[in-house]
């Protein structure tokens, strides 16, 4: 599970030093394009992400930033497919389970080198998955079932459960927090270098960029384009200015309100596609008077979720009152709230809750998009007797005081999740790691914890639904909306497709000749 | 009484006359005009704007300047000129709140350095030192890191952030009031210390202070302007000038006014406090004012020749 995180003081910094570099964006940049000049083939592709990578260990970072990187450098074994998220053979060819469920062999590809020029065999694998467990690194989660890891032989590596997981490949290949790294690697080194299976090598991490040239012994097709250079501009204004002035190739950093009008603009292409994110509105269930479900009730009755959407995305996202979104074969239709003004007052009522009430909502200006709800939330909530304190913290305060659960609400997102598992369990299950709301239903953590050893597919969908509904009802979180994903490239750029998990994939990019 | 027969001092004259001289240039006039205009403001704000500030209506979203909305909606369809009203509460309010801290912090520093002198003078003005090491914004930007965001807290940042400039300015004048002739008769027939500092010093150092008060303002309302538009200040959905700005920016190319008024709200505000900040210097500067007087005297007897005015 992947929560975007990002050093404010990083991010601040390379704001001046991106400033700096571009220049020499332009140079390469304009050269391709016109292709005058005699620059021939050797055409740059410029990426710019709206946040700098934290660091660029992927079995450490947690960051979006970085995984925007990796993707193109580290490999897993199954990765999502671009259509459905369903999973797909990568570093493994195939797969077997035994009947009980408990054991899971996977085959591996042949032929496969690392980026050092050594070769990929289970041992590697069998390193990487230890790695994660024993060292309890940010994804160790995902192992959670997994009793034990071993190579076979070069070629085959056994995974054994202590219970059914039925969800296991989109544990082990969700996304690139799950690389397989070569077992002789330097393990401190992995901060600012790499060593992967991808199409990418990594040239160089500096403050300013990360440079990535194609790896030509990529066990798939090797990439047509020489490279990626990915900028951090962290202001979507100008990210798309360096976009339509040639300076940059793609940008995911575009700003909402511009997308209606981008639609019609020749000189970019746009990728707007429903992503599996969703962002929520959380309540203290341990602190009063928010600990009261009818309370939370009343505020879910209280809020008009369209003028939410409308007014943090226009019309760039879906209103839900589920986490997975519609396009999801794993979709609940349940919407048990409608804006209800005098429902939310009874309710409030009902709780004893008879004077006026102050909520402390923590927003940050890490996602302006949380700023700007939490004051339509502010003003729907007035006429229930509820003043809203928006609180916006830098990102860093505002986790560690989610850490420390010292809130009486935030509001943030959830992204690239694929199994309902990555949807729920962790945020809503008893103590769950995520679940910084203090929820707590024994009926829903029966719920999840049925649906999370079920094989079979519709069992497992019901459980999960029933499972949805139970922590709608008691707003455990307040769900908003589904935004969509939105990139934004030059036109004539082919082989390139915006993805539902955002996962940002250069590896078939190809350049306009 | 005997206090009738003490040696006079001309203290309202001299102050009406400064007021007339400083009011007679046309920057100062229109200065003190704005001034004026923007407390009435602040002061009668629920009445001036023609809707809440925080009246979130997201159908009315971006609406250009027009009947309904002279200054336009922003993007969560707020009226932008009720917040530009709003606003400027806020600013006058951290503006005089902050400079106020650093008018009294730093003067009590200045005036006791400057007075007693010797280690009292090196321990104050080195501390004085330390803060003006640091560039004023990055200062004001660590404290609200200790304290946290908020207009108060804003305050207090900016208030510590002046502090040093007020101490310096009023060193420096106590300095050359401290030998005086007059502090020192006082003295010799005994006048308490307290006395000697309040009532003698304090009053002829005031002159720099004065107007170093007057272009502090202007720096005070920039800096909370700064502070908001990077989220340190102002917390929303409380208008700011600053803040708007921040919001407005995005939107420049779709809709110009979300940041334009607030932007112009803050040029208009600062602008006066420093033409005001100019007019005082030159009224209160001994050198400057005599100038003035004198040219002022010979435009008045021009004028006074000219026909139709005699009569």
């Amino acid at each position: 599970m992947r929560r975007r995180t990002v050093l404010t003081s990083l991010a601040a910094s390379s704001i001046a030093v991106a400033g700096c570099s571009t220049g020499e964006g332009v140079d390469t940049g304009g050269a391709g394009e016109t292709g005058g000049g005699g620059g021939g083939d050797a055409a740059a592709f410029v990426a710019a992400i709206s946040a700098q990578p934290d660091q660029l260990d992927p079995h450490k970072t947690t960051a979006y930033a970085s995984f925007q990187v990796l993707e193109n450098v580290y490999d897993t074994l199954v990765v999502p497919s671009a259509d459905d998220l369903s999973m797909q053979p990568s570093l493994a060819t195939g797969w077997t389970t035994s009947d009980d469920q408990l054991t899971w062999t996977f085959t591996l590809r042949e032929g496969v080198v690392f980026h050092d020029g050594s070769p990929f065999t289970a041992e590697d694998v069998v390193f990487s998955y230890r790695r994660i467990i024993d060292q309890q690194l940010a994804n160790s989660a995902r192992f959670a079932s997994v009793a034990d890891v071993v190579a076979q032989d070069p070629t085959r590596v056994v995974l054994t459960l202590s219970a059914p997981t039925p969800n296991l490949l989109s544990n082990i290949g969700g996304f690139k927090g799950m690389a397989i790294l070569p077992r002789s690697v330097d393990e401190a080194s992995l901060t600012t270098k790499a060593v992967g299976t991808g199409p990418f090598r990594l040239e160089s991490s500096g403050a300013g960029e990360i440079a990535l040239t194609r790896f030509e012994d990529h066990w798939g097709q090797a990439p047509s384009i020489d490279g990626v250079t990915f900028q951090f501009i962290t202001e979507p204004a100008a990210a798309l200015t360096a976009l339509t002035g040639d300076q940059v190739q793609w940008t995911d950093n575009v700003p909402a309100q511009q997308v209606a009008s981008l639609a019609g603009d020749d000189a970019v292409e746009l990728g707007q596609v429903a992503s599996v994110d969703y962002w929520y509105l959380a309540m203290n269930c341990a602190k009063a008077p928010f600990d009261s479900r009818d309370v939370r009730r009343a505020v879910a009755f209280a809020l008009d979720r369209e003028a939410i959407t409308e007014a943090a995305r226009f019309d760039t996202a879906r209103v839900n009152q589920t986490a997975i979104p519609e396009g999801s074969e794993w979709h609940h239709d349940y919407a048990p709230f409608t804006t209800d003004v005098d429902q939310a007052k009874s309710l409030l009522a009902g709780a004893g809750v008879g004077g006026p009430l102050t909520m402390g909502l923590m927003v940050t200006s890490e996602y302006p998009e949380t700023v700007t709800a939490a004051q339509v939330i502010a003003s729907q909530l007035e006429p229930l007797g509820i003043t809203v304190d928006i609180q916006t913290e830098d990102f860093a305060t505002w986790l560690d005081r989610q850490g420390r659960g010292d809130f009486d609400a935030f509001m943030l997102g959830w992204l690239g999740n694929i199994d309902p598992a990555d949807f729920y369990n962790e945020q809503h299950r008893t103590d769950g790691p995520n679940n910084y709301q203090k929820y707590s239903n024994p009926v829903t953590d029966d719920l999840l914890d049925r649906a999370g050893v079920e094989g079979d597919r519709a069992t497992r969908k019901s459980l999960y639904d029933q499972a949805a509904q139970q922590i709608v009802d008691d707003v455990s979180y307040l769900y908003l909306y589904n935004p969509d994903a939105i990139q934004a490239w030059k036109p004539g750029i082919t082989g390139y497709e915006t993805r539902a998990d955002k996962a940002v994939d250069f590896e078939t990019v190809t350049l306009p000749s | 009484m005997s206090a009738a027969a003490a040696p006079v001092r001309p203290r309202r004259n001299r102050f009406l006359a400064g007021a007339r001289l400083l009011l007679g240039s046309p920057p100062a006039l229109f200065a003190a005009l704005v001034l004026v205009g923007v407390v009435l403001v602040a002061l009668f704000d629920d009445q001036v704007a023609p809707s809440g500030a925080n009246d979130v209506d997201v159908q009315q979203r971006l609406q250009p300047p027009g009947a309904g909305h002279w200054f336009g909606t922003d993007d969560l369809g707020r009226d932008v000129l009720s917040r530009v009203v709003l606003g400027a509460k806020v600013s006058l309010q951290v503006g005089v709140v902050a400079v106020g801290f650093s008018l009294v912090c730093g003067v009590l520093v200045g005036l006791f350095a400057g007075f007693y002198g010797r280690w009292l003078d090196t321990a104050l003005m080195r501390l004085m030192d330390v803060l003006f090491a640091f560039p004023a914004m990055l200062l004001a930007i660590a404290v609200i890191a200790i304290l946290g965001p908020g207009t108060t807290n804003a305050m207090i940042a900016i208030g510590i952030t002046y502090t040093p400039v007020f101490a310096r300015v009023t060193r420096a004048a106590v300095l050359g009031v401290r030998e005086s002739v007059f502090v020192r008769a006082s003295r010799s027939v005994g006048a308490s210390d307290p006395r000697l500092l309040f009532r003698h010093v304090l009053p002829n150092a005031l002159p720099p202070i004065i107007v170093q008060t007057s272009v502090s303002l202007a720096f005070a309302v920039l800096a909370e302007a700064a502070l908001s538009f990077v989220g340190l200040g102002t917390q929303p959905p409380a208008p700011s000038w600053g803040r708007m700005l921040a919001e407005g920016r995005g939107y420049v190319d779709l809709a110009w006014w979300i940041a334009v008024f607030p932007g112009l709200a803050i040029v208009v505000l600062v602008l006066a406090f420093n033409l005001l900040g100019d007019g005082l210097r030159d009224v209160l500067d001994p050198q400057q004012r005599s100038a003035l007087e004198a040219a002022r005297a010979r435009s008045g007897r021009r004028r006074r020749r000219t026909p139709g005015r005699t009569s």
